[in-house]
């Protein structure tokens, strides 16, 4: 099997695909659909990469304002129920002199998720309308909303925690809201979309323009 | 973009010519050094998730909190969440240490039984979901939360997470899953 690829040209120039199971190439002619190495799913860009991108990112356009509006956690004290939204949560963390880990909760559950959905749009956006953006600076982007990612899921944690130590019954209690839900599905969505993009289309998109 | 990876020396890695992310390294530890490091990680798992990270002083009464508890209790209020705070903070490490232990046993020992090409894959999907940083940090937020409300102390657990922590970002910065692919094969 002659697999001899030239340094400087892409893969699909030359009829060469990428395993991304194994991470080892091989000729398109000889093994259309299956890496010959670890015999997984093989094609030379990701498959319907731009529609998983986008399906996953409108899912989470709509679920971000529920996660936003409605109550994420409430707090049961002497049987009065406290609702407290992301925002009502960051605010009352400001009011008690706690400015750094507000800034925390501010970036990890408002910041970081807006970012990453505008982010992931306008690359999407700019491969498929051909907008000649730096690619630099968009795999730039995409470094970072990889990298960030997980860290949106801070809050969550928070709660998870919050509901283990409040655990006094009517007296003093933690519940998660219906926002937790939504705010549960942006994170994992947005996960997913930054996953299923094939940032290889970002070069091809220059090429062809 | 095709890119020519040089020999490299332990320790170093190659990017690509087009966009600078790395594409190779080459790792300081072989298998058999991440296998050391996985038993240890294995080790400092089941008191790190067993025992309170904090306690909590409330209402009189002393009561500890761990890992497991939190994400437990909200099964029934929002399955979800919970599912995906268990599956981030304890599911998806303790696979992914299980599996890394698992392929690097058997590649110290020439041992290539027919699904570890399996194993490798769910290792390389794993890696995105282990999310044990976000919880040191999470746990630092909390702390600070509480801390109005009543006396807290760091209990046993918390320690034993500090070094699982370390370990896990250890053993994730020296694991190449690539490396493993190719000794799998030509091994």
């Amino acid at each position: 099997m002659d697999k001899h690829a030239t340094a400087g040209k892409t893969g699909i120039e030359q009829g060469l695909q990428l395993c991304t199971i194994c991470g080892n190439y091989s000729r398109q002619i000889d093994n259309p659909e299956t890496c010959p190495v670890c015999f997984n799913d093989i094609a030379q860009r990701k498959n319907n990469s731009l529609q998983k991108t986008w399906a996953l990112l409108i899912t989470s356009m709509v679920f971000i304002i529920p996660a936003n509006l409605y109550p994420i956690t409430y707090l049961l004290k002497n049987n009065i129920l406290y609702p407290d939204t992301i925002f009502s949560g960051i605010i009352s963390l400001i009011n008690s002199d706690m400015l750094g880990i507000a800034l925390i909760v501010f970036v990890a559950s408002i910041a970081v998720p807006i970012f990453k959905i505008a982010a992931l749009a306008v690359i999407a956006l700019s491969v498929q309308l051909h907008w000649n953006l730096s690619p630099k600076k968009q795999l730039w982007a995409f470094g970072f909303v990889e990298w960030i990612g997980k860290w949106s899921i801070l809050d969550l944690f928070v709660i998870s925690i919050m509901v283990a130590v409040f655990d006094k019954g009517h007296l003093l209690s933690v519940y998660p809201g219906v926002a937790a839900t939504s705010f549960t599905v942006v994170v994992i969505t947005t996960l997913f979309a930054a996953n299923s993009f094939d940032t290889r289309l970002i070069w091809d998109a220059q090429t062809h323009e | 973009m095709v890119s020519k990876v040089p020999k490299l020396k332990a320790g170093y890695a190659a990017k690509c010519i087009r966009c600078g992310r790395v594409i190779a390294k080459n790792s300081l530890c072989d298998p058999s050094g991440i296998l050391a490091l996985c038993i240890a990680a294995l080790i400092l798992l089941i008191p790190a998730f067993y025992f309170p990270l904090i306690s909590i002083h409330l209402l009189g009464i002393t009561e500890g909190a761990n890992l497991l508890q939190g994400a437990l209790m909200m099964t029934s209020n929002a399955p979800i969440v919970s599912f995906v705070v268990l599956f981030c903070a304890v599911i998806a490490p303790t696979l992914l240490i299980l599996t890394i232990t698992f392929s690097s046993a058997c590649l110290t020992f020439n041992y290539h039984p027919p699904y570890l090409p399996k194993i490798l894959k769910i290792t390389r999907i794993l890696i995105h979901w282990s999310m044990l940083e976000v919880y040191m940090v999470s746990l630092m937020v909390a702390i600070f939360k509480l801390m109005t409300y009543a006396d807290l102390y760091l209990g046993a657990g918390f320690y034993f997470f500090g070094a699982l922590l370390m370990l896990n970002m250890t053993i994730l910065s020296n694991y190449n899953n690539h490396d493993y692919w190719e000794r799998y094969i030509h091994g």
